[in-house]
C-alpha cells in the first residue's frame, strides 16, 4: 500500500471488475444485438425510424426532453406500475434502443414516461398543440411551452394546412398564422414512432394493448 | 518525517514550518484559481437551480425563449455543479492535500504554470461547454450533456493536472502513505479513465444504443462514488485529525473501507437502471451493490467518527476552525446518509415504487451538495489562510455560509424525501391520473424552491466572503 | 492543545496512529456486514437469470440458467391490431367505421361478427380473395371493390380477423388459423374477387375455436 506500483496495480484491478461487468460486458453482448425479422409485415424489429425521426432525435437532446421524460417500462419483477398505467404493454429490453443514436433512458418522471407515446397518443395535431401551450391540452401540466419551435407569420394568400388549430388566448392575431418549424415536425414525428407494442423473442407480450393513460 | 503539517493557522507564530510554507507557496496560485473559479461556477449553478425550482412552481416563467426551457437549464446546472464546481474543487483540494501530505514543494516554476494552463483550459471548457447546452448543441447523454470538443478539453485538462498528482505522490517525503493519499491518488486514476471511457463510448463514438443503458449508469455511479466522494473522504482523513487534536485508529479498517469503496463504486452506479432494459442479472447487481455500498461508508464513518470522540473540549477554537470542523462533521453524516438512503433505494420494492420521483433527486443532491461538498468547503476553509498567510475570511460570513448550506441541504433532501414518497405512493394507483400527481407534488415544489434560495444564498455569501480574500490579498500582498 | 499535538504527531507520524489501537468494531457490526455480504451472494444467485443476456426477468430463469422461460404465445390480438393498422385503416379506418358511402364499417357489421345469412366462412373468404361489386351491410348499400390478401398467411389472416372480432364493441370468437387453411384450400381455384351473391351461394359455416379471449 505504500509503493505507487503496488497501489496502482490494486486500484486497477479492482476497477476493472466493475469496468468489464458494466462497459465491456454491455458493449460486447447488448451492442451487438440484431433486429429481428417480422414474421408478420415481412420487415424488423425494432422497425427503421424514418428520416423526420431521425432527425427528430436530436431535437429530443438538444431540448433535454430527457430530464423529465424516462423511455422504459420497467420489468414486472420490479414493478408493475408502468404497465397498469399504460406506458407499455411489456418490459423495455436492451432490443428496444437499436434504433436509436442516443438511449433516452431518462432518471426522473417529472413528466410521462415516453417508450410508447406513438401508441398512446397517436394524433400529430395534438402533439403540436400541446407543444405549443402543454397546459391548453393538459391542465396543469408542468411542461414548458416550446413555442419557439414554430412560426408566426401572416398568411400569405390561403391559411396553411400545418396552421395549428389554436383558440382562446393561444389563437394568433388575425391574419396571422401559427405553423411548426422543421423542428417541431422531426420531433413530432419521432415522438410518434416511439412504439414498442409489439413482441420480441426475449418479451413476449402477454396483455393486449393496454388503454390509454390519463 | 513528523513535523506538524496542517498546523493551526490562527496564531501568527504558529504557521508551520518553513517546509510547508514551501509547499504551500509551490501551488498557492494554481489552488487558488481553481478554488475561485469552482465557487464561481457554484454560484451560478445556484442560480440556475433556484430558477429552475420556480419554474416547477410556474412553468411559465421565463418561457418562450428557447435558450431558458427546463430542459436545457437543468442539464446546465447539474453539469456545473459536477464540473465546475465539485470536480474543480475536487481538483484544488487534491492538489493542495498531496502536496502536503507528501511533504514536498511543487518542482518548479514550470509545473505551476502548467498547472495553471490546465486549470484555465478546464474552465474555459465549461464556459463553452455551458454555452453549447444553452444554445442547443447538448448531446442529451445524461451528465455529459458538453459537445464532444468540450469534454475533449476537459479530458485533456484533467490529465495535465493529475499525472502531476499521482507523481507527487511517487515523490513523497515520508515513507509511509497516509489513508488520505490512497484515496487521492485512486481518484485521481479514475477520472481520466471514468470520463475518457464513457465520453468514448457514448459521445465521441457511441456504441449502439442497445448498450448504452449500463455503461451511462456505471458513468454516473463512478463519477460520484470513484472520483468526487474518494477526494472528500481524503479530506476528511486528512484533516479530521489535524482538527480535533486526535489520531486515526485502526488503520486495517481503513484499508478494508478502502477497498470495499472500491469494488463497490463502480458497480454502485448500477442501482440507477433497477428494473430498466438490462438483463436481469444486471439489475440484481445493482441491488446488491446499492446494499452493500453501506458497509464501506459505515466502516469509513466509523473509522473517522473513532478520531472525532477523542477529541477533548477545544478551549481556544475560534469561529473560524469551528467552521472548519462543522463542514467536516457534517460530511461524515451526509456519508451515512447516502448510504442509508441508496440501500434502501436499492431494495427491489422501495426502488420499483420510488425510482423517478424526487426521491433519485434527493439521492444525487445529498451526494453532490452534501458528502462530496461539505468536506470540500472544509479544504476551501482550511487551506485559504494558509495560501494567503493571513486569517482571510470573515468569521461572520463563513458562519453563516455553514448555516444556510447546512439548513437549504436537509430541508431540500427533507423535502424531496417526502415528496417522492407521496407520488411514489400515488403512481402505484393506477387509478389516479399523472396530472393528479402533479397537482399533489405542488407544495412540496414551492417549499423546495425555499430551500434553493437558501443554498443560493450561501453560495453568494461563500462567493463574498472569497472574493474578500482574495481582494485583500491583491491590495495588501503580504511581505514574501 | 497545540502542544498535545505536536507531541502526538510526534509519536505516530503525521497524524495517523502506526498501529490498529482502539475499540474494536462491534460484534453486531461484524455480524450484520457478514450477513449482508451472505445476502448480497444468495440475492444475486437467485435472481441472476441465469447471468444470461436474453433474459430480462429475475424470476423467468432458475439460477442454475435451466430455461423454464417457455416462450409465450403471442396475443394473435396484438399481432392482429399491427397488421390491421398496416393494411386495413386506409379504409375501414381506425375506428373500424369506414367511410359512409365507400367502405364499409367493421364495428357491429353482420360480415364479421356473423349473421343470419353470413358466416365465419364468408369472411374468411372475403379476406382471401377480395370483393367486388354492390353490397349490403348493416341495411346499407356499397359498391367498391377490396383487393385480395392471400398472399397474407393463415396465421397473419387469423390475426387480423380475431382483431376485429373483438375491437370496437364486438364480440365475436377467435378465427383459428387452420380454418384459414382449410378454406383456401377448398377454394384454391377462385381467382377473382367475390360477388355477394356468390358468397352467400355458400352455405355459412363456423370455425371451429373458442370464443376470443
Amino acid at each position: 500500500m505504500h509503493r505507487l506500483p503496488t497501489l496502482l496495480s490494486g486500484i486497477f484491478l479492482v476497477f476493472l471488475t466493475s469496468w468489464l461487468g458494466l462497459v465491456a460486458y454491455p458493449v460486447l453482448g447488448l451492442g451487438r444485438l440484431s433486429p429481428v425479422a417480422d414474421a408478420d409485415t415481412g420487415g424488423t424489429l425494432p422497425p427503421v425510424y424514418g428520416g423526420q425521426a431521425v432527425a427528430g432525435q436530436r431535437i429530443y437532446a438538444t431540448e433535454g426532453c430527457v430530464s423529465c421524460h424516462s423511455q422504459q417500462v420497467r420489468q414486472t419483477s420490479i414493478t408493475q406500475t408502468d404497465i397498469e398505467r399504460g406506458w407499455g404493454v411489456r418490459p423495455s429490453v436492451a432490443r428496444d434502443y437499436l434504433r436509436d443514436s442516443t438511449a433516452f433512458l431518462g432518471s426522473r418522471r417529472l413528466g410521462q414516461d415516453l417508450s410508447n407515446v406513438g401508441v398512446r397518443l397517436p394524433d400529430a395535431a395534438w402533439h403540436y398543440k400541446h407543444l405549443y401551450h402543454p397546459s391548453s391540452v393538459c391542465e396543469g401540466s408542468l411542461m414548458p411551452s416550446y413555442s419557439h419551435l414554430f412560426l408566426l407569420r401572416k398568411i400569405q394568400g390561403a391559411r396553411s394546412d400545418e396552421a395549428l388549430n389554436l383558440t382562446g388566448a393561444d389563437a394568433p392575431k388575425q391574419g396571422y398564422e401559427v405553423v411548426p418549424t422543421a423542428e417541431a415536425k422531426n420531433l413530432v414525428a419521432y415522438l410518434l414512432s416511439l412504439r414498442h407494442d409489439y413482441p420480441l423473442p426475449e418479451a413476449p407480450v402477454k396483455k393486449a394493448g393496454a388503454g390509454p393513460a390519463k | 518525517m513528523s513535523e506538524n503539517i496542517f498546523p493551526h493557522h490562527h496564531a501568527e507564530e504558529d504557521r508551520g514550518t518553513a517546509e510547508t510554507r514551501a509547499v504551500d507557496a509551490s501551488v498557492r496560485l494554481p489552488v487558488l484559481v481553481l478554488f475561485g473559479n469552482a465557487v464561481h461556477w457554484l454560484v451560478v449553478a445556484s442560480l440556475i437551480s433556484f430558477i429552475l425550482s420556480v419554474k416547477l412552481i410556474a412553468p411559465g416563467f421565463l418561457g418562450g425563449v428557447s435558450f431558458l426551457t427546463y430542459g436545457r437549464l437543468a442539464p446546465m446546472a447539474r453539469d456545473l455543479f459536477l464540473y465546475g464546481w465539485a470536480s474543480q474543487a475536487a481538483l484544488a483540494a487534491g492538489i493542495w492535500l498531496m502536496a502536503r501530505l507528501s511533504g514536498r514543494p511543487l518542482g518548479g516554476i514550470l509545473h505551476s504554470t502548467l498547472l495553471v494552463s490546465a486549470t484555465v483550459l478546464w474552465n474555459v471548457a465549461i464556459l463553452l461547454g455551458t454555452l453549447a447546452i444553452f444554445a442547443g448543441y447538448s448531446t442529451g447523454v445524461e451528465w455529459l450533456e458538453y459537445p464532444n470538443w468540450a469534454s475533449a478539453m476537459l479530458l485533456l485538462s484533467f490529465l495535465l493536472i493529475g499525472i502531476w498528482a499521482v507523481l507527487q505522490f511517487d515523490r513523497r517525503a515520508n515513507e509511509r502513505a497516509e489513508v488520505a493519499q490512497w484515496f487521492l491518488v485512486a481518484a485521481f486514476c479514475w477520472f481520466p479513465w471514468v470520463y475518457g471511457t464513457a465520453n468514448l463510448l457514448l459521445t465521441w463514438k457511441p456504441v449502439q444504443a442497445s448498450a448504452q443503458g449500463p455503461i451511462q449508469s456505471w458513468y454516473c455511479g463512478s463519477l460520484l462514488a470513484l472520483w468526487l466522494l474518494p477526494v472528500a473522504i481524503a479530506a476528511l482523513y486528512a484533516l479530521m485529525p489535524r482538527l480535533v487534536g486526535s489520531h486515526l485508529n485502526r488503520r486495517n479498517l481503513a484499508t478494508l473501507g478502502f477497498w470495499m469503496l472500491l469494488l463497490l463504486g463502480g458497480w454502485n452506479g448500477m442501482e440507477r437502471l433497477i428494473g430498466g432494459p438490462v438483463p436481469a442479472w444486471m439489475t440484481s447487481a445493482g441491488v446488491v451493490a446499492g446494499v452493500l455500498f453501506l458497509i464501506p461508508v459505515v466502516i469509513i464513518a466509523i473509522n473517522l467518527l473513532g478520531m472525532s470522540a477523542h477529541k477533548s473540549a477545544d478551549k481556544n477554537s475560534d469561529v473560524e476552525e469551528g467552521v472548519v470542523i462543522r463542514f467536516l462533521r457534517t460530511g461524515i453524516y451526509a456519508l451515512i446518509s447516502i448510504g442509508i438512503l441508496g440501500a434502501l433505494c436499492a431494495l427491489p420494492e422501495i426502488s420499483g415504487a420510488l425510482r423517478f420521483t424526487a426521491v433519485t433527486e434527493a439521492k444525487t443532491q445529498l451526494w453532490i451538495l452534501g458528502a462530496i461538498s461539505f468536506p470540500l468547503f472544509a479544504v476551501l476553509y482550511e487551506s485559504f489562510p494558509a495560501l494567503l498567510g493571513r486569517d482571510c475570511w470573515c468569521a461572520s460570513l463563513s458562519a453563516r455560509h455553514y448555516w444556510l448550506t447546512f439548513s437549504g441541504l436537509w430541508l431540500l433532501v427533507g423535502l424531496m424525501l417526502f415528496g417522492g414518497l407521496f407520488t411514489g405512493l400515488a403512481l402505484n394507483d393506477p387509478t389516479v391520473s399523472f396530472l393528479n400527481i402533479t397537482s399533489y407534488s405542488y407544495p412540496f415544489h414551492v417549499l423546495e424552491c425555499g430551500a434553493q434560495l437558501m443554498l443560493l444564498a450561501a453560495a453568494v455569501i461563500l462567493g463574498l466572503n472569497l472574493s474578500r480574500a482574495l481582494a485583500w490579498d491583491y491590495l495588501f500582498p503580504k511581505k514574501k | 492543545m497545540n502542544h498535545d499535538q505536536h507531541n502526538h504527531k510526534q509519536e505516530c507520524g503525521g497524524g495517523e496512529s502506526s498501529g490498529n489501537s482502539g475499540a474494536p468494531l462491534s460484534p453486531w457490526l461484524v455480524g450484520a456486514f457478514i450477513v449482508a455480504i451472505f445476502w448480497g451472494g444468495f440475492y444475486l444467485a437467485f435472481n441472476s437469470g441465469g447471468f444470461r443476456q436474453d433474459v430480462y426477468e429475475s424470476n423467468a430463469v432458475s439460477w442454475t440458467g435451466g430455461g423454464t422461460q417457455a416462450a409465450a404465445p403471442v396475443d394473435p390480438k396484438v399481432v392482429g391490431k399491427r397488421l390491421y393498422s398496416q393494411n386495413c385503416v386506409v379504409c375501414h379506418q381506425a375506428n373500424g367505421q369506414g367511410v359512409a358511402g365507400q367502405f364499409p364499417p367493421l364495428a357491429g357489421s353482420e360480415w364479421v361478427n356473423g349473421g343470419d345469412k353470413q358466416g365465419e366462412n364468408h369472411l374468411v373468404l372475403l379476406m382471401l380473395h377480395g370483393h367486388q361489386g354492390p353490397m349490403q351491410v348493416m341495411g346499407a348499400n356499397y359498391n367498391n371493390a377490396m383487393p385480395q390478401w392471400k398472399q397474407l398467411s393463415d396465421d397473419q389472416i387469423a390475426s387480423i380477423l380475431t382483431y376485429i372480432r373483438s375491437e370496437w364493441g364486438n364480440k365475436a370468437s377467435a378465427v383459428d388459423p387452420a380454418f384459414v387453411a382449410s378454406l383456401r384450400k377448398e377454394h384454391a381455384s377462385q381467382s377473382e374477387a367475390w360477388t355477394q351473391a356468390q358468397l352467400l351461394a355458400i352455405p355459412p359455416a363456423k370455425g371451429t375455436q373458442a370464443p376470443a379471449k
